[in-house]
């Protein structure tokens, strides 16, 4: 049983069609990585996911869980276990990053309908998923990701997939501005999160961000359409010839 | 020929009327005086340019009468909740019985308007800067030619206060007027946090036209944080003028919910080096409120600082006006300015009218300004809603967030968090739970 199933998936953004008929599906626990070059609606794709307004399902079905997922709203899906790492974190001034991580989590009991969490015990929390992340805890106590360096910004991601434990998380773009000691920094957590009972959605554009987290599975995505599938091998076969196969117009 | 001369100008019928509970030579004098300023500049209309967006014709054309009950209850669930001595004006007359001057502590004095020392009378000279037009001060005016009686500490030099002094303004009675006339004078060296609460006891409408003055002697420190929660349909009035001397720092905040129409006017004079003047706040408004922040901060001394941010959120049709001039005299060089008004309009009908003004005389200063409006970001609740919260709960920390921004100016840590509370009471009973 899949966990994620994405059936003839199209997509428009302010009425362009993007997304051309998407198929991809994937089991509890698997990493899949997508894979294309820029403006291949990569990003059009984890937005949709997420749940994004503007970004309009036009035709096909998605299924999270077994449950219809274009049902839910944004918030919702993040509750229902969707989580997007994004490819520009949002600066929010003002929102004190536990205070945040706090609201997000609760939101999560609640919708689950548990009881909120003792501010104590998910402070200590916290604390421990931080300091692996190399996170101090004065981060924790300014604004979200204000004034945060590129890849603090990306650290403060998965400081919060790593709290809020989802079933799938979409890394797009994690790599995107990481010097090669953050990469391996960002990497390292995210394969701390694997396991049994999470799948990952890997969006990159580069090979490198594959040699740390290694996929499953890569799909090739080009013109809205996926073009080919195959195993991690095939990140190889793209870093060596590029995307020149893919950049004509699909047959 | 200005046919308005043969016509009384509003409230002038009621100065004689307030003439008449005067006592003492010297307060008639001052009242006389008030009333001579008045009638010269007349009632400000939309050509007046300080009161260009501010529109006072509604307030002038309603018909009021002087308070004559002075005792009332303290709305306690209205003013700004901190355990401290209270000073407490029941529509501007001073209420022995409210108040707690039996607890105020060494070394500060509060002197009965009868008993006022000569020294103490100069505190009461003119208010304007000057004798143009420009520098007219017509409500100030008509508040001098008005009060019946005033409040008047003194902290004596050196002496350090670890306890701030809450003055509370209670309006009491409908269709009435009055006129709060508070001097804080602090002396060389002293320290003193004042917290300044204006609210009506009742709903009943009211007009507070206040005229609040601190006196800041060499090296001085002062906090002054004011909570402006007059009762819904009523009118504030305020001018809030500082002096500032040598070294003397001070640290001002006000937070503006209440009433229909009000107007926070702060003019601030540095006339020592070294000092340091902050003028903050923040405004919040549902319904048709009108809220006008109008300041004036003027460098006269070398090597000061100021710094100014003032931040809004505005529903419904309610109106904003933020007027700052930083005016910087030839002498007054290596000073440092910054202003900020930011607005967040939160419905198609709000409207913030925002005039920075830098007037610099003076070459080698640093002197900065900006305005800006925004609205709530779709971005910011996206990435919100993409953590599991829902719209509305997004919604309320996103502009929970942006006026915290603005209160956390406030350098006393209890007082910020008692007016954190007043804010986050006034959004969710204006903002987020009226539907």
């Amino acid at each position: 049983m899949a966990l994620l199933s994405i059936k003839n998936l199209h997509a428009t953004v302010g009425g362009k069609e993007i997304l051309k008929g998407i198929n991809l599906e994937l089991g509890p626990g698997e990493i899949h990585a997508v894979m294309g070059p820029n403006g291949s609606g990569k990003s059009t794709l984890s937005y949709v996911l997420a749940g994004r307004e503007g970004y309009d399902v036009a035709k096909g079905e998605i299924v999270f869980k077994d449950k219809n997922l274009l049902d839910l709203e944004a918030d919702e899906r993040a509750n229902e276990g969707i989580f997007l790492a994004f490819q520009y974190p949002v600066e929010v001034p003002g929102v004190v990053g536990m205070t945040f991580l706090r609201e997000a989590y609760n939101a999560k009991l609640r919708y689950s309908g548990h009881k909120e969490a003792d501010a104590m015990e998910f402070l200590k929390f916290v604390r421990s998923r931080a300091k692996t992340l190399n996170m101090s805890d004065e981060m924790l106590k300014r604004a979200v990701n204000v004034g945060f360096s590129g890849g603090e910004k990306k650290r403060n991601e998965i400081l919060q997939m790593a709290v809020l434990e989802p079933e799938l998380a979409i890394l797009d773009e994690t790599d995107s501005g990481l010097d090669i000691d953050a990469l391996k920094l960002v990497s390292e957590g995210v394969n701390k999160l694997r396991s049994e009972n999470r799948s990952m959605l890997i969006i990159t554009h580069y090979q490198r961000l594959l040699n740390y987290i290694q996929p499953d599975h890569v799909h090739v995505l080009a013109h809205g359409k996926i073009q080919r599938s195959g195993g991690k091998e095939l990140a190889l076969e793209l870093e060596a010839n590029g995307y020149a196969e893919f950049s004509g117009e699909a047959a | 020929m200005n046919i308005q001369q043969s016509s009384k100008l509003p409230f002038e019928e009621l100065i004689a009327e307030s003439f008449e509970g005067v006592t003492g030579d010297w307060h008639h004098e001052l009242c006389k005086r008030g009333l001579q300023n008045y009638v010269d500049v007349g009632w400000p209309g939309a050509k007046n340019e300080s009161w260009k967006y501010t529109n006072l014709n509604k307030l002038g054309s309603h018909s009021f009468s002087i308070a004559k009950d002075y005792s009332t209850a303290i709305p306690e669930d209205m003013i700004i909740p901190l355990d401290c001595p209270r000073l407490v004006l029941v529509n501007g007359v001073f209420n022995s019985e409210l108040s707690d001057q039996k607890l105020l502590p060494e070394g500060i004095a509060l002197t009965p308007l009868a008993n006022l020392s000569d020294y103490q009378k100069t505190f009461f000279d003119d208010l304007r800067l000057g004798k143009e037009i420009k520098y007219a001060l017509p409500l100030a005016s008509l508040n001098t030619a008005m009060f019946s009686d005033a409040l008047v500490l003194e902290l004596a030099e050196g002496t350090e206060l670890s306890s701030p002094i809450h003055i509370i303004s209670i309006g009491s009675g409908s269709q009435i007027t009055f006129a709060p006339r508070i001097v804080v004078n602090v002396g060389k060296g002293a320290k003193l946090d004042v917290i300044e609460s204006h609210v009506g006891a009742s709903s009943g409408m009211y007009f507070s036209n206040s005229v609040v003055q601190f006196n800041l002697q060499d090296g001085a420190k002062v906090g002054h944080y004011k909570l402006q929660n007059e009762s819904n349909e009523s009118f504030h009035i305020s001018l809030t003028k500082v002096l500032i001397k040598e070294r003397a720092f001070y640290d001002n905040f006000t937070i503006s919910l209440g009433g229909i129409l009000s107007r926070n006017e702060i003019q601030a004079h540095i006339t020592g080096s070294g000092a340091e003047c902050c003028v903050n706040g923040t405004y919040l408004g549902a319904g048709s409120q009108h809220i006008d922040n109008t300041t004036l901060i003027e460098h006269i001394a070398e090597g000061s600082c100021s710094r100014e941010v003032f931040k809004g959120v505005l529903g419904d049709r309610a109106r904003g006006v933020f007027q700052g001039k930083i005016l910087v005299h030839p002498d007054a060089q290596k000073t440092d300015g910054y202003q900020m008004n930011r607005a967040m309009l939160l419905s198609d009908q709000a409207e913030i009218n925002s005039k920075p003004e830098l007037e610099i005389y003076a070459d080698d200063v640093r002197c900065s300004h900006g305005a800006t409006v925004g609205e709530l970001e779709e971005e910011h609740i996206f990435y919100l809603r993409a953590r599991g919260i829902d719209r509305e709960r997004a919604r309320r920390m996103l502009i929970g967030a942006y006026i915290s921004d603005a209160i956390d100016e406030i350098r006393n840590t209890g007082i910020r968090s008692s007016i954190q509370g007043v804010a986050e009471n006034w959004l969710k009973h204006n903002l987020y739970e009226k539907k």
